[in-house]
């Protein structure tokens, strides 16, 4: 059984084209010139239900737009889809009863309110009944500690805390699909692996298929058990996230400056590891971690030099989507 | 642990329990008395910036009625409007934008909220997307608005029952006929693109124009108030309606708001399938 099934889905946009400058203003008022912009290129994908998928990609693959069509936002240019046995852009409103969707960048409470006045009104959105509202708001409460925020105005809250009010609004009613569209974007490290926890229980315990977008690495691993990398519109890549961990997400980015004592130590060559970057006392190091530890190396930096600071850091999903896409053409060129 | 199936017989009593056309106006209407107490807590949030602009209203519109009232201690009558009548006019044109924009607050800035790709949360939720639109905001000013029209019956105009019931209707009329009008102009953004400042440029002349007596216009100035910018029909109403009831003009203005409300509906709706969203930072205020 598939959460959603898509075929050849896509979408263009007309777009206005105009040269730069005031006389380029001026010309597109008197000759506008259009394009066609093909923001997803004919997407086929499946998910069954209770699987937690990641759809990656840099900015402008289609990412959102494809998740506006399967919530039925938009409409599509050609192709099919299916949610939940049903068509989006066709019977949007019974679709909306089964699904949840958090867009990071446009919120469903209300700026001015506390939190608990919005998820009242998300309860008659629903149209919940009023006891099973009451019990599954205070689960929610519970499970995602809000009870400190609850009464607060949602303009006083960090960024964080309304995350979590946010994603805790778009389970009330217990959607069988989530839709999370850059759900960790702007946290800082503590909230955003606060955030995973609580997504992966819900996943768990509700068997809630999860549908993320993202550009962080670190949701994808903890996440979700398979990866969907898309680039130009299309699918780039379609693989169990264990795989993509093995053969992609096998670097890490280690940040380090040295002490001052070392005075103008150079660091010599680490097996396995490559200087990125070299700025006086401050090195970028990529760590292949099937050539070697990351303990190992930051073994033998301490062993050998005095450290002011050091970092260890998922690389950046644009370079792990450049390093696929590299990996893909030399496939494609070697076959 | 629930499994998905279990998630799903949950959904399947759900979709049960919304069987039925008294079941969809009973949950339409909870909701909508939902949204109006969220946005008046909402705007209660400032409680001296809601007394102010709704009482900055109130006397903005005193204040021109004040105007009114020098010209017509000069000229008592003109084409047989009096003061009293013009009082009516502006009872029944600003008590009817006001309740429009205090329970429908958003009927006014559908090309903004659609031109800025604001529709996606409305579009998420499993509500009438023009209904959850229009009822998601609320206009603090026009409380004074409507205030206004209020005072304005119980000074100028008939407190009989058969006239207070005229002038209930008066400003339902004009209510729906303000709204229908703008959701037809706005839905335009769906397919011209940006056309928030046309929009606002009508609404402002819309509004205007049902704040001078009809009489006054002539020719192609009256056609055009009677048809395309409709003002006619709520700037006629203190004649046609309330002082002497003029079955022709209520049918025509009950027509004319069914029919721009149609267009506009039908307008919006075929526009949603050419929405194209957008990715302004958007939150609910």
């Amino acid at each position: 059984m598939f959460a959603l099934r898509t075929n050849g889905l896509t979408k263009t946009f007309r777009v206005k084209r105009k040269q730069p400058g005031l006389a380029g203003s001026f010309r597109s008022l008197l000759k506008p010139a259009w394009e066609e912009k093909e923001a997803v290129r004919g997407i086929d994908l499946s998910v069954a239900h209770g699987e937690t998928v990641a759809f990656l990609g840099p900015n402008g693959a289609g990412k959102s737009t494809t998740i506006k069509m399967l919530t039925g936002i938009l409409h599509p240019t050609s192709g099919d889809a299916e949610v939940l046995g049903i068509v989006p852009w066709k019977d949007r409103n019974r679709l909306a009863f089964r699904i949840g969707a958090v867009f990071g960048q446009k919120s469903q409470l209300w700026y001015h309110l506390p939190p608990m006045d919005t998820f009242d009104l998300i309860s008659r959105v629903y149209e919940m009944r009023r006891s099973d509202y009451l019990a599954r708001r205070d689960d929610l409460i519970d499970r995602f500690e809000l009870g400190p925020y609850l009464h607060t105005p949602v303009r006083k809250l960090s960024l964080g805390e309304r995350m979590r009010c946010e994603i805790a609004a778009s389970m009330l009613h217990r959607p069988q699909l989530l839709f999370l569209d850059e759900p960790t974007i702007g946290l800082d490290p503590v909230v955003k692996a606060r955030i995973r926890d609580l997504i992966r229980e819900r996943n768990r315990s509700e068997g809630t298929t999860v549908f993320l977008t993202s550009h962080d690495a670190g949701d994808v691993e903890s996440l979700c058990s398979r990866a969907v990398v898309i680039h130009h519109g299309g699918v780039l890549l379609d693989e169990p996230v264990e795989k993509v961990k093995r053969e992609v997400l096998s670097r890490k980015t280690v940040k380090l400056t040295l002490s001052e004592s070392n005075g103008a130590a150079r660091l010599p060559p680490i097996a396995g590891t490559r200087i990125v970057r070299a700025e006086g006392r401050r090195y970028q190091l990529s760590v292949d971690l099937k050539r070697t530890a990351i303990d190992e190396v930051l073994g033998q930096l301490i062993g050998r030099f005095g450290l002011e600071d050091v970092t260890v850091e998922d690389p950046d999903l644009e370079e792990i989507i450049k390093h696929i896409y590299g990996m893909k053409k030399e496939t494609g060129e070697a076959g | 642990m629930s499994t998905g199936a279990e998630c799903a017989s949950g959904s399947l009593r759900e979709d049960e329990r919304r069987t039925g056309l008294g079941h969809s106006a009973g949950a339409a209407l909870r909701f909508l008395l939902t949204c109006w107490k969220v946005n008046l807590a909402s705007a209660m949030e400032y409680r001296l910036s809601f007394v102010l602009l709704a009482g900055m209203m109130f006397l903005n519109n005193f204040i021109w009625l004040f105007f009114w009232h020098l010209f017509f201690e000069r000229f008592p009558a003109v084409q047989g409007w009096e003061l009293r009548d013009v009082m009516m006019l502006w009872g029944i044109s600003a008590g009817g934008f006001g309740w429009a924009s205090v329970l429908f607050g958003n009927f006014h800035r559908i090309a903004s909220i659609v031109s800025s790709g604001q529709l996606d949360v409305y579009l998420a939720q499993p509500k009438p997307v023009l209904l959850n639109v229009l009822a998601s905001r609320m206009s603090v000013t026009a409380a004074g608005d409507f205030v206004f029209g209020v005072v304005i019956y119980f000074l100028a105009g008939d407190l009989s029952l058969r006239g207070a019931m005229l002038f209930v209707l008066g400003l339902l009329i004009a209510g729906l006929l303000f709204m229908a009008v703008m959701v037809a102009a706005g839905s335009a953004a769906f397919f011209v693109g940006n056309s928030e400042g046309l929009s606002q440029q009508l609404f402002n002349i819309f509004l205007a124009l049902t704040t001078y007596p009809s009489g006054i216009f002539r020719g192609f100035a009256k056609l055009m108030l009677f048809t395309i910018v409709p003002a006619g029909f709520i700037s006629y109403m203190p004649i046609g309606l309330l002082r002497d009831f003029d079955p022709a003009f209520a049918a025509g203005a009950i027509g004319m708001t069914l029919l721009f409300g149609a267009a506009g509906i039908g307008l919006f709706r075929a526009g949603l399938r050419r929405y194209a969203s957008g990715n302004a930072l958007a939150m609910r205020s």
